[in-house]
């Protein structure tokens, strides 16, 4: 998707401090060289393809189908190495850091995958490597902060505000102006102030580049494409390949436990306008202007922002977006796991949930769901359910 | 240009106008007021901790803003330094209209210069004031020399506020060199001053200064507010 001079529509921009603003510059030019470069785009396909797993299949869910009354398929980037995902990013933007010349990359991680892709790449690369995780989804997702310590990453607990998603982000960014010479920010979703969105969905694209190449093979296009939408990644990565046919694209928010403020992130659903680490989306934010505290069960979605590109997806109805429970999503996890034998992390059980939920609209209709990855990560959480209740 | 930054609301209201008349009264020329947001990525553990106390004892913007009105006779320049969705979210046109006027620019720290145009373009009046850093390069120098400030913030430092500028470096010399070379503006040098010192150093490699950690870690406390901000005036005048 191409920005006009940095927006999508009104979303979007450079919302910063100054000291930034070169770097920014610096990394607009390294990705306008790179996607010049066959070479370039040959080096990474291998990667994607021998180092992560690509393609990833998309699976035709036959048990849960025939349950709900809904043809369902899954595209599986939760088999990619580091298990979502966040991988095609990570090995994209290693690209460009190593095309800059920088020596140092850090980044935020809510769920933990971003991290750990950040730190494998780093391994990969001979690149140093700072990861900023909120003290509340470290705990959660501990699985993953092993992970990056074993890859060789340092991991910072972030302890202000809420302790999640965006104080990762936050720290990431004071960390960028610190140290901005010799580090590349490694963002991991399609958030951020330009050209990151841009950046991001481009090396997500090939999420939907495969999916649509699938059903072509099938000779028919899915009637729905579903993805969940935390800063927007997997979703924009899938829903880019559909814009051009008459699929129905659906990105789906965390309910959490409710829609009452500070319960949710359903950002898209309840947000305003407004102007939030770098850009200029819709955002979750009180009558004072400040943001808004958001909850989910998942450590992914629970971001009070949302990439611009999906502001102005929804706001040209383009895509239409939706939200699920906390509740729906365990409930997902359960029967993709019971069903099908396959683990599905949280934030992609939103994306699922919400065809079960909702299995009488999508009656005999052919639904793509993005399965944006695993959920070995999630044990600790799910334990303290009881799944049988759901 | 002296300046001290105070932030609005800060420990309470009448602290902080007590503060601002101190700020005044002690000779200052400018005066910066925050208005709090509670993601200020531009800033360090003392003034993001002072946000989050003002928001969280339900200090609004809009009283702040009025208590800003309320100081309007008292002689000393005055500006407001925030971020980008306090004013887009009140209303670019609404903010404009109520604070013309009353301050004297906008210092804005997450809006770069090359997207000052959009506030202005929504119907901002008020002069928001254009930053160099470090990092300036000669193809930036545009958008400070022909901004409608009086004066240029100096960000002293690569990071947060709370951190040390070095303000004898080769690097920050020459930048401040390459400013004068096509400007007439005072450089007024943000971010990383902390001591008398260092004030003092400022106006050597600079025309000025303004702190802002070390004002707001003694808001609460009016003898040490005041004892600082004096030593800080003596000793850049000598
Ligand atoms: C498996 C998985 N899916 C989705 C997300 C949400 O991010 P995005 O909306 O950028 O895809 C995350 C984020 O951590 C994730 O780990």
């Amino acid at each position: 998707m191409h920005p006009n001079n940095g927006f999508y529509g009104e979303f979007g921009g450079q919302f910063t401090p100054e000291t930034l603003i070169p770097a920014l510059d610096e990394l607009e030019g390294a990705f306008n060289e790179f996607k010049k470069s066959r070479d370039n785009e040959s080096e990474l396909a291998r990667y994607l393809k021998y180092f992560a797993g690509r393609p990833t299949p998309v699976y035709k869910a036959e048990n849960l189908s025939k349950k709900y009354g809904v043809t369902i398929y899954l595209k599986r980037e939760d088999l990619l190495h580091t298990g979502a995902h966040k991988i095609n990013n990570a090995l994209g933007q290693a690209m460009l850091t190593r095309f800059m010349g920088k020596k140092r990359i850090i980044a935020e991680t809510g769920a933990g995958q971003h991290g750990v892709a950040t730190a494998t790449v780093a391994a990969l690369f001979g690149l140093d490597c700072a990861i900023y995780m909120g003290s509340v989804d470290a705990e959660r997702q501990m699985p993953n902060v092993k992970k990056m310590k074993l890859l060789g990453a340092g991991v910072n607990l972030v302890d202000t505000g809420l302790k999640t998603l965006k104080d990762a982000v936050s720290a990431s960014l004071k960390d960028w102006v610190a140290n901005v010479t010799d580090t590349h920010y490694l963002i991991g979703s399609a958030v951020g102030p330009h050209p990151f969105p841009e950046i991001v969905s481009y090396f997500q694209s090939v999420i939907g580049t495969e999916s649509r190449e699938h059903f072509q093979s099938l000779g028919f296009m899915p009637d729905y494409v579903i993805a969940c939408v935390g800063g927007g990644s997997n979703a924009i990565g899938i829903f880019q390949a559909f814009l051009d046919t008459g699929t129905r694209l659906i990105g789906i928010e965390a309910g959490g436990r409710s829609l009452d403020p500070g319960e949710n992130s359903a950002t898209l659903a309840r947000g305003k306008k407004g102007i939030f680490q770098g850009t200029l989306t819709y955002l979750l934010q009180n009558d004072n202007f400040q943001i808004e505290d958001v909850h989910s069960v998942s450590a992914g979605l629970d971001y009070p922002g949302v990439g611009p590109q999906h502001s102005w997806l929804r706001d040209t109805g383009r895509v239409e977006y939706s939200h699920v429970f906390d509740k729906s999503a365990l409930h997902a996890f359960r029967e993709l796991t019971r069903l099908e034998g396959i683990i599905p992390a949280l934030e992609s059980s939103h994306a699922l949930a919400y065809v079960l939920d909702n299995s009488s609209l999508f009656h005999g209709k052919n639904v793509l769901v993005n399965l944006s990855g695993r959920g070995d990560k999630d044990f600790g959480i799910v334990e303290k359910y009881n799944l049988e209740e759901l | 240009m002296r300046g001290i930054y105070i932030l609005g609301g800060y420990p309470d209201r009448e602290s902080f106008k007590k503060r601002f008349l101190a700020v005044a009264e002690t000779g200052y020329d400018f005066i910066e007021v925050g208005l709090p947001f509670n993601d200020p990525v531009a800033d360090g553990p003392v003034i993001a901790g002072a946000h989050n106390r003002v928001i969280n004892n339900g200090t609004t913007i809009q009283s702040i803003i009025n208590d800003i009105i309320d100081l309007k006779n008292i002689s000393i320049k005055k500006y407001i330094m925030t971020y980008s969705n306090i004013i887009y979210s009140y209303g670019i046109d609404a903010f404009s209209k109520k604070l013309d006027g009353y301050i004297d620019g906008l210092i804005i720290a997450d809006l770069p210069n090359r997207m000052i145009g959009f506030f202005y373009g929504r119907g901002l009046k008020i002069p928001i004031v254009p930053f160099a850093t470090l990092e300036t390069r000669n193809s930036d120098l545009d958008s400070i020399i022909h901004s409608k400030s009086d004066f240029i913030y100096f960000v002293g430092i690569r990071g947060i506020t709370g951190s040390k500028a070095d303000l004898t470096s080769k690097e920050l010399l020459e930048k401040i060199k390459m400013l004068r070379a096509v400007t007439d503006k005072k450089i007024i040098i943000g971010f990383g001053i902390k001591s008398p010192e260092d004030a003092a150093a400022a106006l050597i490699a600079g025309d000025g200064f303004v702190v802002g950690t070390e004002s707001v870690s003694r808001q609460e406390d009016p003898v040490k507010f005041e004892r600082y901000i004096k030593s800080l005036m003596v000793a850049s005048k000598n």
